[in-house]
C-alpha cells in the first residue's frame, strides 16, 4: 500500500454549456467524474480510492450558477456555493433552514469552493470506504463497518442494508424538509425529482447515494414558495464546531398558526444513508402547540425503530434530544 | 530586577515569513537535479516481507532507483527501522522509497511494485496482548526489555530487546474491572515510603480504573527531508524540533564524519516531541542521495506523517490514592499498562511522576507495564505521561477531596509542591517552586470563590462545570555551549543551535546574552538554523527545557565574551579586569568611562590580537560541533564560546495552574469554555508574548486531548481510522474560547542566570485536566476515568444506556 | 470480457469477488438462442403429431400439495432471480430482504419436498437410471411417470438449488437478519468463492428455468403444466407418453 497525496494523470474537460458536458459525460459514462467545487472528489482521487479516466469541470457552466427568485420561490443555481447560500438575502430571509444548514458545512474554506450539487451528491464519509476498501459500497462483498467490532461510532442507525454509512451532507436534510425539487439534467431531457426521492438508500443502489446515474447532471435546486418564512429550526451535532461532519442533524420546517403546528417537515442527517424524515414526528405533533409540552410528548418517538450499531447508540438519545429542541422551539 | 531585555516583548526574526509565507520549510527546497523519493508503506499489520518485484518499476521512464532494507544497515527490533522487511509490525510501515523524475511518476511507480508478505498474527489494545494466550506484535513477544546495557545484534535502541509478559486471565479481567490485578508481572516498579503504612492512616480513598487514548502527532509539517552531496559533504534539509544536537545523530545514521553534514532547518512546523531527534527516515534520504547521486527529496505525505509521525502512548490503569483527615495525600498506589505501540515506549514513569510532584503523596508505589502493539510507533508528545496523567487525575482528585469534604482548591494548595518539594522514585529536590503562589494567582484570577458558589443547573438543558487542573514537566537541563560573535561593524551575532519548533524559543534565549552584554537589540542578530552559518551544540528542544537551559549557555557565552572584550581593553588601557564595566555597547573603565571601547572596535582589536579572542583558541571542553563553527569563524571578530558549567541541582520543575468553567449542554453533549484562566509556573517570564502564545497553544491542545483528539484502531484487521489530520480532530478554532486569560507566575528560579524555566508542556497538562475537571463537576461528580470524554459519551451518560465505551479500552472511540 | 471478478482484500491481496456478471448476457443470449432455434426446428422440421385428446378419463398425475411445493418453489425461485439480478441490471429496487426471505422459503419446500419425496412419494420414480439415457434415442421406448427430459430437468434444478441455496446461506449469514448481527470477515478469499459459486449455481439456475419454462409453454408439453396446476392428465395423453407398466396412477 503506498500513501497516495498526487493527482493521477487523467484528461481534463472544462465544458461552457450543460449540453456539452452532457456530452462528455455520457462520452465517458462511469469513467467520467464531474466536478464542482471538487471537495470531495479530489481526496477520493489523490488517495487513488477512486479513479476516473476525464475529469469534467462545470464551473465553467454560466448557467448553472446564480440565485433566482422564480414563479413559485426560488432556483439555485448547482454551481452555487455553500457560502453564497450560507449569505444569500433571500434565502435567509425565507428560506433560513438552508442557509443554517450550509453555514455549518466543513470549515471556510470548504464552503468558499464547495457546491450545493456537490454537497447533495458528495458520497458517504464511512472510514473504510474512504480508505479505499472494497467493502459493498466500493463493489464488493461485505462491510468492514458493521461488524461485532467495527469502529463505527459514525454510522447509522436506520434502514441499513449490508451498508451502514450515513448521509454526510448538511444540506441534504434541510432541501428534504424544504420540499426541494432537484432539476437533473441528460440527454434525454430535464426531470425533476423531489429531493426526498433524490438520495437513495444502500436496499436500492448500494454503490451510489442519489438517482445520479452517469450522464446524468443536477443544474438547479428549486425550493418551493410553500415553506417560506416559516418556522424552521437547524441543528448540527459534530465532534467539533467546525470542519468536521454531523452526528447527527436535525432540519425541520414548520407551518405555525396561532402558535400550533399545522404541518411539518422534520428530517434529521447522518442517521442513515438518506436524509430520514421523522414522518411519524410530523403526525404526533400536527395540530399541537409549538412548545415544551409537546416536545416532551414525542418521547423517543423518533428513534424507536433504531437499530444501533456497536458504538453508536448515543445517535438515538442525541436525535430524540434534537427533535425535543425543534418542536420547544429553543435550545 | 529590572531588566533590559528579559521580560520584554520583541519580534522574534522568523514571525515576518510565517505571516507572508515566505518562511521556507524542508519540502521548499528544491536542487538542480533533485528526484523525488517517495514511500511504499505496509498494507498489514503484522509480518514479513517475503519478496519485492520492482522491476516494472524500474522499467518506467524517469523512474531512478529503489532503496529498501536491505540498503540500510541491519537493525533488530525493538528498534524502529526507517525500512520494514523481517519485522512489519504496523498498517502504513514504511517498506520501500523509489525515486523518480517526478513526484507523479514515483506514485505510479509505486503501483507497479509487488511486495510479498507474509502475514502473522497482530494486536491492537495492550491488554490483548498482555493476556496469556493473546497475540503478540512480534513473533518474540510483547514488551521491552532491558538487557542491562547490551544491545541486542544488529539494534540502534542498544540494551533492549523484545520479551514477553502475560498475566492470567484473571488478573487482566480483574484489571479491566478497575481492580489491582494481585501478583501481575511488571515491567518496571518503584516505591517510596511506607505504602501500607500511610494508607492506613488515610482516611478517605478512592480506587478508581483509568484510560486514556493516544494522539497522533500529525506535525502539520510532514517529515520531509532533502539531501544532496556536494565535494564529500552532505547537505541535509530537514525538520527538526531540535537542531545542533541532533547533527552528530544525523552523521551517525548516514555513517559519514560528523564534520562532513550541513543540517539546515530554518523553521519546523510541529513536532511536539516526534522530531527532537533525528528520527529514521532520514537515514533513506541521505544514503539514497549518495546512492543516486543526485538530490533527492524524501516527500512525505500526510498519511505517511501519521504512520510515521510517531503518537502519544495511551494508558490503561488502576490507582488508589488516600488522603489524610489533614487533607495531604497520604499514599498512592498506581498501575499503568502502556501503549508503546510497534516501537517506543509507554510514559508510565512519567505518568506516575506527575503524580509525585505535584501531589506529594508521603508514600507512593507506581508499577507499570509498557506493551508493544501493532499501531503506529509510540514516543514523547507534549508532557509524554505526565500530561494523560493529569488529564484523568484532576477528576479522580477532585472526588477524593470532596469525599473528604475539602475545597478542590485548597486540596491541591496543601498538597502543592513548596521550594522544598520532592520528586519522583529517588525523591529529589527541586531548583524552585512557586506551585502555591501560582495556585493562588489562579484562582484569583478566575475568581474561584464567587464561580464555585455559582448554581450548576443553568437552564433545563444547560449545566455548568467549574474545573482545576495542574500540569508539570521538567523543564531543564545544562552543559550545553553559548556562541556569539561581534564583528568589527559591532552587530552581535547571537549563535544559536536551538531549533525554530514554532515556539520563539530559539530567539527568546538569546535575550539572555543581549541582557548580560546591554545591548540593544537592533544590533542582534540571531543566527540560527543553518548549520553552515556556524552553530553551536546546543539542547535538545523536547520536556521544556531549551528556556532554562539555554539562557544559561547564552549568559555564559556572553559572560565569556565580556570578559574578553574586558581584557582587550585592558590590553589598551591597563588595570586589572575588574576595573572594567560595559554599558552603551562599549567597554570601559569605570572610573573613566572615556577610556574603552565600542563593542565594534574590541572586535577589531580581536581579530589583530587573535588567539582565543578571534577563535583560533577555544576552550577543550567544548562540544565538537561547537569547535567545528568556532574554526570556521576564526579571524572574523570577536569570539565568545562558552559550556555551561553553572552549578545545578535537583529537577527544574515547569509547572501550571488552570481552571475552566464551561457550560454543558445535557441534550447535545456539547460545551462551551466560558472561562479560562491559566498561571505559568515558569521561573521569571522572558517574553510574555512567547508564554501566551505557548499558554495558548498548549491550552487549546489540552482542550483537544479532554475532549476532541482520538487514536482509533480497528481491533478485525488492525486499520487506523483517523489517518487523516480531520478524523483525528484536533480542536478547531470553534472550540476554544475567544480570549484565554494567562499570566506567569513570574519568580525567578535561582538556577537560570536569568530566573527562566520552561512551561511548553504544562500549558497542556494544566487545560485538559481542568477541563476533565470540569466534566465531572458539570455532571454530578461522574467520573469517565477516560480521556478524551466526547460529546456521544455525555450524551450516553445522561440518557444512562450503559453504553459508554468501557473496559478500559485503548485505541478506540 | 471476462469470467471471474477480482478485488483486492483488506491487506492488499487479489482475492475472488464473484462471478463476473457479463456471463448473466451471455447465458441470456445463448439460452434464447438455443431455445429459439429448438422453437424454429420443432416448428418446421418435428413430424406433424395429432395431440393425445385431453378428454376423457382424468388419471391423477400430481398430488394438490406437491403440485403447490411445486409453485412456492417456482415462485421462490423467480422472485429470487429477478431479485438477485435487478441490482445488476440496474433495477432500483429494495430487493435485498425480499431475495433471502424468498431463499427462506425456497429453502424450507425443498426440505418438506425431499421428505415427502423420500417417504411418502414414489422416490423411485424420480429416479435417473442407466436404462433412462436410451430412450431418447429410442422412440419405442416410453418412461414412467417422469421421461428423461423430465428427470434430467428436475436433477439438474436439484443440484443448482441447492447449491444456490448452499452458498445463498452461507452469504445470508454475513448479512444482519432478524436472527443475528453479520459477523467478522476472517478470510475475504474464502467469502469471495462463495459469492463465486452462488453467481455460477445462480446463473446454471437462470438457464435451466428459462429451459423449464420454455418446455412448460411447449404445445406438446402443456398437458404437463396443465397437471401442475390441476392435477390430473388424460388417460388418452398418458397412454401417448407413458408406459403403464412403468407408471400405474391411481
Ligand atoms: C474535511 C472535510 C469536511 C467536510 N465537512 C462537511 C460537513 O460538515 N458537512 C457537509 O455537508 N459536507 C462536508 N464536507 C463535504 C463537502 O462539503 C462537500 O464535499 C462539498 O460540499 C462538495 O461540494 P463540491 O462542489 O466541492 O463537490 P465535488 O467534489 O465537486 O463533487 C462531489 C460529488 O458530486 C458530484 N457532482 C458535483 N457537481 C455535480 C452536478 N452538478 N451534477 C451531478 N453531480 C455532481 C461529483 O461528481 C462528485 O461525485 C467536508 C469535506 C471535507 C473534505
Ligand atoms: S458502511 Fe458502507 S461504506 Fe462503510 S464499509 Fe460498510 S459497506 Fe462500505
Amino acid at each position: 500500500m503506498s500513501s497516495h497525496d498526487v493527482m493521477p494523470e487523467m484528461s481534463l474537460y472544462q465544458p461552457v454549456r450543460v449540453e456539452d458536458a452532457i456530452g462528455i459525460a455520457n462520452q465517458f459514462a462511469d469513467r467520467g467524474w464531474l466536478v464542482g467545487g471538487g471537495q470531495d472528489t479530489y481526496g477520493w482521487l489523490k488517495d487513488r480510492a477512486k479513479s476516473a479516466d476525464a475529469l469534467i469541470d462545470l464551473k465553467g457552466i454560466e448557467s448553472m450558477r446564480g440565485i433566482t427568485e422564480t414563479a413559485d420561490g426560488i432556483e439555485i443555481g448547482a454551481l452555487v456555493t455553500l457560502t453564497e447560500i450560507a449569505n444569500n438575502p433571500l434565502i435567509k430571509e425565507r428560506y433560513a433552514l438552508l442557509s443554517q444548514a450550509a453555514v455549518k458545512v466543513a470549515s471556510p474554506q470548504i464552503r468558499n469552493v464547495g457546491t450545493i450539487a456537490g454537497n447533495v451528491s458528495q458520497d458517504v464519509r464511512c472510514w473504510y470506504y474512504r480508505r479505499g476498501l472494497n467493502c459493498y459500497r466500493a463493489g464488493g462483498n461485505l462491510c468492514y463497518a458493521d461488524t461485532p467490532e467495527g469502529m463505527n461510532r459514525e454510522h447509522a442507525i436506520f434502514n441499513a442494508s449490508r451498508c451502514v454509512a450515513v448521509t454526510p451532507s448538511d444540506t441534504g436534510p434541510a432541501l428534504v424538509a424544504l420540499e426541494a425539487q432537484m432539476v437533473i439534467d441528460s440527454a434525454s431531457g430535464q426531470r425533476v425529482v423531489s429531493a426526498e426521492d433524490f438520495f437513495v438508500g444502500p436496499n436500492v443502489d448500494i454503490t451510489h447515494t442519489t438517482v445520479l446515474a452517469p450522464g446524468d447532471i443536477l443544474t438547479a435546486v428549486r425550493i418551493p414558495a410553500k415553506w417560506a418564512n416559516a418556522q424552521f429550526f437547524f441543528e448540527k451535532v459534530a465532534d467539533r464546531n467546525a470542519w468536521d461532519f454531523a452526528l447527527v442533524s436535525l432540519s425541520a420546517a414548520m407551518r405555525v398558526n396561532n402558535g400550533v403546528i399545522e404541518e411539518s417537515r422534520i428530517v434529521a442527517g447522518a442517521v442513515q444513508a438518506t436524509p430520514r424524515r421523522l414522518t411519524s414526528v410530523e403526525q404526533a405533533v400536527r395540530g399541537k402547540a409549538r412548545d415544551e409540552a409537546t416536545a416532551n410528548s414525542v418521547g423517543n418517538l423518533a428513534s424507536r425503530d433504531a437499530n444501533p450499531l456497536n458504538y453508536n447508540h448515543f445517535k438515538m438519545p442525541l436525535m430524540d434530544n434534537l427533535v425535543k429542541r425543534a418542536l420547544r422551539g429553543q435550545a | 530586577m529590572t531588566y533590559m531585555h528579559i521580560g520584554k516583548d520583541f519580534t522574534p526574526p522568523d514571525v515576518e515569513g510565517k505571516v507572508t509565507g515566505a518562511a521556507r520549510y524542508a519540502e521548499d527546497f528544491k536542487k538542480d537535479g533533485m528526484v523525488f523519493a517517495r514511500m511504499l508503506t505496509s498494507p498489514i499489520p503484522a509480518g514479513r516481507v517475503v519478496n519485492i518485484d520492482a522491476s516494472a518499476a524500474l522499467a518506467m521512464p524517469g523512474v531512478v532507483g529503489i532503496f529498501t532494507a536491505d540498503d540500510l544497515p541491519p537493525s533488530a527490533p525493538p528498534a524502529n527501522p526507517a525500512l520494514a522487511k523481517e519485522y512489519v509490525t504496523y498498517i502504513g510501515q514504511p517498506i520501500l522509497a523509489v525515486a523518480a523524475e517526478s513526484d507523479l511518476i514515483a506514485e505510479e511507480a509505486l503501483a507497479k511494485i509487488v511486495v510479498e508478505y507474509q502475514r502473522r498474527p497482530f494486536v491492537v489494545d495492550p491488554l490483548d496482548t498482555l493476556t496469556e494466550g493473546g497475540p503478540d506484535p512480534y513473533p518474540m513477544g510483547n514488551t521491552l526489555i532491558r538487557n542491562s546495557g547490551e544491545a541486542a545484534a544488529g539494534t540502534t535502541a542498544s540494551g533492549t530487546d523484545v520479551g514477553r509478559i502475560k498475566w492470567s486471565i484473571d488478573q487482566v479481567t480483574a484489571f479491566r474491572n478497575g481492580r489491582e490485578p494481585t501478583g501481575a508481572e511488571f515491567g518496571s516498579e518503584w516505591e517510596y515510603g511506607d505504602v501500607a503504612a500511610r494508607f492506613a492512616e488515610c482516611t478517605t480513598v478512592i480506587e478508581e480504573p483509568f484510560v486514556t487514548i493516544g494522539q497522533p502527532h500529525h506535525s502539520l509539517e510532514s517529515r520531509t527531508s532533502m539531501a544532496y552531496w556536494e565535494n564529500g559533504k552532505c547537505y541535509f534539509h530537514g525538520s527538526l524540533q531540535s537542531h545542533t544536537v541532533g547533527h552528530d545523530v544525523l552523521a551517525g545514521m548516514l555513517e559519514i564524519d560528523p564534520a562532513n553534514l550541513v543540517f539546515i532547518n530554518e523553521n519546523t512546523g510541529g513536532g511536539f516531541g516526534s522530531k527532537i531527534f533525528p528520527y529514521p527516515n532520514m537515514a533513506i534520504t541521505g544514503r539514497f542521495a549518495r546512492q543516486l547521486n543526485r538530490p533527492v527529496q524524501l516527500r512525505i505525505t500526510r498519511a505517511e506523517e501519521f504512520f510515521i509521525g510517531s503518537a502519544r502512548s495511551g494508558m490503561q490503569g488502576w490507582i488508589k490514592i488516600g488522603l489524610k483527615d489533614t487533607g495531604r495525600v497520604g499514599a498512592v498506589d498506581v498501575i499503568i499498562v502502556n501503549d508503546a505501540g510497534s516501537g517506543g515506549g509507554g510514559s508510565g514513569g512519567s505518568s506516575a511522576e506527575h503524580i509525585s510532584i505535584m501531589f506529594q503523596p508521603e508514600a507512593m508505589r507506581f508499577r507499570g507495564v509498557s506493551m508493544y502493539t501493532n499501531t503506529t510507533p509510540r514516543g514523547a508528545q507534549r508532557g509524554p505521561g505526565q500530561n494523560e496523567m493529569a488529564a484523568v487525575l484532576a477528576p479522580m482528585m477532585d472526588k477524593a477531596a470532596n469525599m473528604a469534604g475539602i475545597d478542590r482548591v485548597a486540596f491541591r494548595r496543601i498538597n502543592a509542591p513548596r521550594a522544598d518539594g520532592k520528586i519522583g522514585e529517588r525523591q529529589g529536590g527541586l531548583s524552585s517552586s512557586y506551585m502555591p503562589e501560582s495556585i493562588d494567582k489562579a484562582a484569583q484570577m478566575f475568581n474561584w470563590e464567587e464561580k464555585i458558589a455559582k448554581p450548576r443547573q443553568i437552564s433545563a438543558t444547560k449545566v455548568r462545570g467549574i474545573g482545576v487542573g495542574q500540569g508539570f514537566h521538567t523543564a531543564g537541563s545544562n552543559g550545553y555551549d553559548g556562541l556569539i560573535r561581534i564583528a568589527p561593524d559591532g552587530t552581535i551575532y547571537l549563535h544559536t543551535g536551538v531549533g525554530n519548533l514554532g515556539t520563539y524559543s530559539y530567539a527568546g534565549i538569546t535575550r539572555a546574552a543581549a541582557e548580560a552584554l546591554q545591548c540593544n537589540w537592533d544590533n542582534c542578530v540571531i543566527v540560527h538554523g543553518n548549520e553552515a552559518l556556524n552553530l553551536p551544540h546546543s539542547t535538545y528542544q523536547g520536556g521544556s527545557n531549551t528556556m532554562f537551559t539555554e539562557t544559561r549557555s547564552s549568559h555564559v557565552a556572553a559572560l565569556d565574551i565580556i570578559e574578553k572584550m574586558k581584557e582587550i581593553a585592558m590590553a589598551e588601557f591597563g588595570g586589572t579586569i575588574d576595573d572594567y564595566s560595559i554599558g552603551g555597547e562599549r567597554v570601559f573603565l569605570t572610573s573613566d568611562s572615556s577610556k574603552g571601547m565600542s563593542y565594534g572596535e574590541a572586535a577589531q582589536k580581536a581579530i589583530e590580537m587573535g588567539g582565543k579572542y578571534s577563535g583560533m583558541e577555544y576552550p577543550d571542553n567544548i562540544h565538537r560541533t561547537t569547535q567545528r563553527s568556532v574554526q570556521a569563524m576564526q579571524g572574523t571578530g570577536l569570539i565568545g564560546v562558552a559550556k555551561d558549567t553553572l552549578p545545578r541541582e535537583g529537577a527544574v520543575p515547569g509547572m501550571a495552574i488552570a481552571f475552566v468553567e464551561i457550560e454543558l449542554d445535557t441534550e447535545t453533549g456539547k460545551f462551551d469554555i466560558t472561562d479560562y484562566s491559566a498561571v505559568a509556573e515558569c521561573g521569571t517570564v522572558v517574553h510574555p508574548q512567547g508564554l501566551s502564545q505557548a499558554m495558548n497553544g498548549g491550552g487549546v491542545w489540552g482542550f483537544g486531548m479532554a475532549a476532541y483528539e482520538r487514536h482509533v484502531y480497528d481491533p478485525q484487521n488492525g486499520l487506523p481510522a483517523n489517518v487523516g489530520l480531520y478524523q483525528s480532530k484536533p480542536p478547531t478554532y470553534l472550540d476554544v474560547p475567544v480570549t484565554m486569560n494567562t499570566a506567569g507566575m513570574d519568580l525567578p528560579d535561582p538556577q537560570s542566570p536569568v530566573g527562566a524555566k520552561g512551561i511548553g508542556e504544562p500549558a497542556q497538562g494544566c487545560a485538559v485536566a481542568a477541563l476533565m475537571s470540569a466534566f465531572t463537576d458539570a455532571l454530578d461528580g461522574h467520573l469517565f476515568n477516560r480521556t478524551p470524554v466526547t460529546a456521544d459519551m455525555i450524551v450516553n451518560h445522561i440518557a444512562q444506556n450503559g453504553h459508554n465505551t468501557g473496559n478500559l479500552k485503548t485505541n478506540t472511540f | 470480457m471476462e469470467i471471474i471478478r477480482y478485488r483486492r482484500d483488506v491487506w492488499g491481496e487479489e482475492v475472488i469477488l464473484g462471478v463476473s456478471w457479463d456471463l448473466l448476457w451471455v447465458i441470456a443470449v445463448t439460452a434464447f438462442v438455443l431455445l429459439a432455434a429448438h422453437a424454429i426446428f420443432m416448428a418446421a422440421l418435428a413430424k406433424k403429431k395429432a395431440m393425445p385428446s385431453a378428454q376423457g378419463k382424468r388419471v391423477k398425475r400430481h398430488e394438490g400439495i406437491d403440485r403447490a411445493f411445486h409453485w412456492i418453489m417456482a415462485g421462490s425461485v423467480l422472485v429470487l432471480i429477478f431479485t438477485g439480478i435487478a441490482p445488476i441490471i440496474g433495477l432500483r429496487i429494495s430487493w435485498l430482504n425480499i431475495h433471502w426471505i424468498a431463499g427462506l422459503i425456497l429453502s424450507f419446500v425443498c426440505i418438506f419436498h425431499t421428505i415427502r419425496a423420500l417417504f411418502w412419494q414414489d422416490f423411485k420414480s424420480m429416479l435417473l437410471g442407466p436404462a433412462d439415457f436410451k430412450e431418447p434415442f429410442d422412440e419405442t421406448i416410453k418412461p414412467g411417470k417422469y421421461s428423461f427430459e423430465q428427470k434430467g430437468m428436475h436433477w439438474a434444478m436439484t443440484v443448482l438449488v441447492i447449491a444456490v441455496i448452499a452458498t445463498g446461506i452461507t452469504l445470508f449469514l454475513h448479512i444482519d437478519s432478524p436472527w443475528w448481527d453479520r459477523p467478522s470477515v476472517d478470510n475475504e478469499a474464502t467469502l469471495g468463492v462463495f459469492f463465486l459459486l452462488h453467481g455460477i449455481s445462480t446463473l446454471g439456475l437462470i438457464a435451466f428455468t428459462a429451459i423449464h419454462i420454455y418446455f412448460a409453454v411447449r404445445p406438446e408439453k402443456r398437458f404437463y403444466t396443465r397437471s401442475m396446476v390441476q392435477g390430473w392428465i388424460s388417460e388418452d395423453e398418458l397412454k401417448a407418453n407413458h408406459d403403464t407398466d412403468k407408471w400405474k396412477p391411481e
